[in-house]
């Protein structure tokens, strides 16, 4: 059947030269569509695949050993285009602008990668970026109500990842906090989890900070794991004696909270607890690996736990967090659940795992030097195509080629901004047009709490709005500032106008260029429509809605 | 029916441009509406649930229990008959007493949990909240267990209609609540942008499947195909007659009166639309239902007679079209509230001894089951948990008590954990 953009075509033709652009487009479409591929269809410019191998380190050891014995063969490297845009979204949360992937691909530079990975980690948004995630870990994305300061927990966080606080410090201050929540946002993270009776907290301390999942062991003894129930009750009662004040504006007559207040008061309180028999069991602080407090007031009990759980030589906090990111970059943990470590569930790496803790732990709980460590492997800059003759049940867990991972909300808002220039379409106001569609966005796409995903979380409103909503018919609206407009402004100085707007476009949405075919087929439509500037927003917005642009790979 | 298209192949052109001539043929909504009715009461032993939620927490003393004779709990509102001899309900409901002979009341649910969070994931799960587990909502578990039986549904399986209602916890997004924040109004985004032409829709997806096919070829990932399987559902329902059930204009205005136009009205009506086509699960939310002040003038004035004709026009549609037995209809809240009225003509959270509403299915209908003391405060007759609740739905959507999923990490969940069927409700 012939295509109907070709059959409307016809009658159209002579109506074609109306357009300026369309004249400069008509010119170059034969070029277009004769011409070699820009890149080919592996979709990598072949002139600047050079890249050379990263040196092999230990990771890359210790997994080639693994794929050695699984009888798997480990992928290529990712092309440049892959690996700018992989990274990106994973150290600042969002996909390179144009002008950002092509200043990387043009770059001459040996060892560009590590150069990116090194430019990256000082980008303001990095810090921003782990704020976001760890937020969201710390708090959820529901509302945490009106005693908890979301925006102050950020602008800590953010502080010290931009320091590059140690790991192990960030963790204390988290636990110990105390004061005002809004002077020390870090307060904020205890003060969501205290009712009831800080279980919140006690589940969460433990799953996020040291990998064990105790929150079972609240009501009995876990099946299956080390954990007894007067566990998760000992380490409860280190989280007695906290005490909440808050303050109300005066003369504010809705009440507002001012600010709310965390400290602690010597106690000799305990945990009580109702087990399976009936009977209410009593827990006084113990820590994990069995240490106590004296029962009788003096310390804080909380800070002790602090202490304890922050110590350089705990070698939970170190796995946990190594694990997570690990998860972060290769998209599953070398133990999954990320958070449930332990005897009952042991890594697909242990060596890995434990070589991984251990620099982290002997370069001072360092984050970004444990970035640079994993973006170095080969592992992370694989390519995410399968392997040729893979077998189709082969592991994808054996991690010798990269997983395919949904973006977060977060970064699939941002991307979508950073592509289209959306917010700026039309002029002024744009903070406000941001901030209604981030509300609207994560309203429909805010649902996990950043667990790992195997599946592609996807609803009907969350496409519905990918392809009606205001936010991509503003994306797609070439209106002044959006990027669609100063692209086709920018045409007009260019030789082969079709060219660049249509390789424009796919640098802009999937961070490459176009392939041969693909770029033959934008030429056709080109030529089969009188309005061209409809042929690139319906080409921009298939772009923007494929899975290409909403999987990391 | 001509929407064959599979999931996961995406909207084929003669797909799309058979939606594009039955609606140029202008076919009469009505009639295709009845042809799908018809469609959809083939499926046999379908069931599909309506849950009316009243967020806030109810005040059921002054609606299903009423205690006239209580000198300090009482508050003003009368008893009225109804259908059913020996069940007296408040006179701001007459339009429900006279369906009561559909439904039957449980006047001893003992809930526990009375804070607005807490009671609303209980209400809806069966389960207080707990920090080793995301359950499921007792709707997105009938989603989950009778949504991908129905191969001519294109609607989605689980609907929550003014409020969000409760997430799918690890049974995951697909079988979440649709929402539908306004029934009078339109969907978000359900329409592509009205300038863009037929010619550049196609093309558009034409686009789109280049793309995501190329995509693919090299990447046989899980994930890229959900990716495709969820547009090609969103397209079906976009493409669909069904989404027609939205549009309650084609209601004659003698019925959307009946149901009244408001939000609960509307939704209740929408729900009737929706269970009609086989839907399995839509919640109908009335909000405002916390009274700590003022609760007789609201309940009098605004929530009663709203909810008096929304509910009453429903179950009696129901039953006329045929539908009330195989659709259960559920009223309920977060908890209901205290006997003792406070110094505001208020009343506060109250878990302890309240009640709850249910009939079609296959229920019995009329039954009165359970009672409070004179004052309302404690349960003397018949103590129903929520699990039993649970067990008594889950029965009567014929899906097996005995169901027990296990989580992603690991977990056994089971449907009904420790809960018996009401067993006056079944017969």
């Amino acid at each position: 059947m012939c295509p109907l953009w070709f059959q409307a075509d016809r009658g159209c033709r002579s109506r074609l030269a109306s357009r300026w652009w369309v004249i400069l487009l008509v010119g170059s479409v034969s070029l277009i569509v004769g011409q070699r591929g820009m890149s080919d269809e592996t979709g990598g410019g072949g002139a600047i695949r050079k890249q050379a191998t990263p040196r092999e380190s230990t990771i890359d050891q210790l997994l080639a050993e693994s794929w050695r014995k699984a009888g798997v063969k480990p992928a290529p490297l990712a092309t440049d285009e892959e690996f700018v845009r992989r990274v990106y979204l994973d150290l600042v949360g969002r996909i390179p602008s144009v002008s950002e992937a092509t200043a990387f691909f043009q770059t001459r530079e040996s060892g560009k990668r590590a150069k990116l990975v090194e430019y990256l980690l000082e980008h303001p948004d990095y810090p921003q970026w782990f704020a976001t995630q760890w937020t969201i870990l710390l708090l959820g994305r529901g509302d945490p109500g009106e005693r908890v300061d979301r925006s102050a927990l950020v602008a800590w966080l953010r502080k010290q990842f931009a320091a590059n606080r140690p790991w192990n410090e960030l963790v204390h201050d988290l636990i110990a906090a105390s004061g005002s929540n809004r002077e020390n946002g870090a307060v904020n993270f205890v003060l969501a989890h205290l009712e009831p009776d800080a279980v919140p907290l006690t589940s969460r301390t433990t799953r996020l900070f040291l990998g064990r999942q105790l929150q079972c062991a609240q009501c009995h003894d876990h099946p299956s794991n080390e954990w007894k129930q007067s566990d998760f009750w000992s380490l409860n009662a280190f989280f007695k004696g906290i005490r909440v004040e808050g303050s109300r504006s005066r003369g504010s007559s809705r009440g507002n909270l001012d600010a709310v207040v965390l400290a602690d008061e010597p106690t000799e309180d305990y945990a009580r607890f109702e087990k399976r028999n009936g009977m209410v069991g009593v827990a006084f602080p113990r820590f994990l690996d069995g240490r106590k407090l004296p029962a009788a007031g003096e310390v804080e009990r909380r800070a002790e736990l602090a202490r304890m759980i922050s110590e350089p030589t705990n070698d939970a906090l170190a796995q946990a967090f190594v694990n997570r990111m690990w998860a972060h970059f290769l998209g599953r943990g070398l133990v999954s659940p990320v958070d449930d470590l332990g005897p009952h569930n042991p890594p697909s790496h242990p060596e890995l795992l434990e070589f991984l803790a251990r620099e982290f732990q002997s370069s001072g709980y360092d984050v970004k030097q444990l970035i640079r460590l994993i973006t170095a492997s080969r592992a992370y800059q694989a390519t995410s195509e399968r392997p040729k003759n893979s077998s189709p049940d082969e592991s994808p867990f054996q991690f010798h080629y990269m997983q395919l991972r949904p973006m977060s909300p977060e970064q699939l808002f941002d991307s979508l901004l950073t592509a289209t220039g959306a917010h700026r379409a039309g002029g002024s106001r744009s903070d406000e047009k941001r901030d209604r569609w981030l509300r609207q966005f994560l309203y429909v796409f805010g649902n996990d709490e950043g667990e790992e995903l195997t599946t592609f979380q996807g609803t009907i409103p969350q496409a519905l709005m990918m392809m009606n909503g205001e936010l991509i018919r503003e994306a797609v609206s070439a209106k002044p500032g959006s990027f669609l407009a100063e692209t086709v402004r920018q045409a007009e100085a260019q030789p082969r106008p079709a060219v660049y707007l249509v390789n424009q476009l796919y640098l802009a949405a999937l961070s490459r260029s176009p392939t041969a075919r693909e770029l033959a087929q934008a030429g056709l439509f080109l030529q089969t429509d009188p309005n061209s500037l409809d042929v690139l927003q319906d080409l921009f917005w298939a772009l923007l809605n494929s899975n290409e642009f909403i999987l990391i790979h | 029916m001509s929407f064959a298209s599979q999931p996961g192949s995406g909207m084929s052109r003669r797909h799309f441009l058979g939606h594009l001539r039955s609606t140029a043929l202008g076919v009469p909504a009505m009639h295709f509406f009845n042809a799908l009715r018809a469609q959809a009461q083939s499926v046999r032993g379908r069931r599909s649930c309506i849950l009316l939620w009243m967020s806030g927490g109810p005040s059921h003393l002054d609606i299903w229990d009423l205690k006239p004779e209580s000198e300090r709990n009482g508050g003003p509102f009368r008893p009225i008959d109804t259908s059913v001899p020996g069940i007296r309900i408040s006179e701001h409901l007459p339009l429900l007493a006279r369906q009561m002979h559909h439904l039957s009341l449980v006047r001893s649910l003992d809930s526990k949990e009375g804070n607005h969070d807490r009671g609303t994931y209980l209400m809806h799960t069966g389960y207080p909240p707990t920090p080793a587990i995301v359950h499921p909502g007792w709707g997105s578990i009938c989603a989950y267990e009778l949504g991908d039986r129905l191969s001519g549904l294109d609607l989605p399986p689980c609907v929550a209609i003014n409020e969000p209602g409760v997430g799918a916890g690890f049974l995951g997004m697909s079988y979440a609540p649709f929402v539908v924040q306004n029934p009078s109004g339109r969907i978000a985004d359900f329409d592509p942008p009205a300038e863009l032409s037929p010619l550049r829709r196609e093309r558009r997806l034409q686009m789109l499947a280049e793309t995501e096919n190329a995509f693919l070829a090299r990447r046989k990932s899980q994930l890229a195909l959900d990716h495709k399987l969820i547009y090609s559902k969103t397209l079906r329902l976009m493409n669909s007659n069904q989404k027609e059930v939205f549009n309650l204009e084609t209601e004659p205005a003698a019925v959307r009166d009946a149901y009244g136009r408001g939000s609960f009205g509307s939704g209740c009506l929408l729900a009737r639309r929706l269970v009609a086509l086989g839907v399995p699960y839509v919640e109908v939310s009335l909000g405002g239902w916390d009274t700590h002040a003022d609760n007789f003038e609201t309940l009098s004035r605004r929530l009663l007679p709203e909810l008096d004709r929304g509910m009453s026009a429903l179950v009696a549609d129901l039953a006329r079209n045929g539908l009330l037995d195989s659709t259960l209809v559920v009223w309920m809240g977060e908890f209901g509230r205290t006997p003792r009225i406070n110094q505001n003509a208020g009343r506060d959270h109250w878990p302890r001894s309240w009640s709850v509403v249910l009939g079609g299915a296959g229920l019995t209908g009329g039954q009165l089951v359970g009672a409070t003391d004179k004052d309302g405060v404690e349960i003397v007759d018949r103590p129903v948990s929520v699990m039993d609740l649970i067990a008594t739905m889950t029965k009567a959507m014929g899906i097996n008590i005995q169901t027990q999923y296990t989580t992603p990490r690991g977990r056994p969940m089971k449907i009904v954990d420790g809960g018996q069927p009401i067993h006056e409700l079944l017969s």
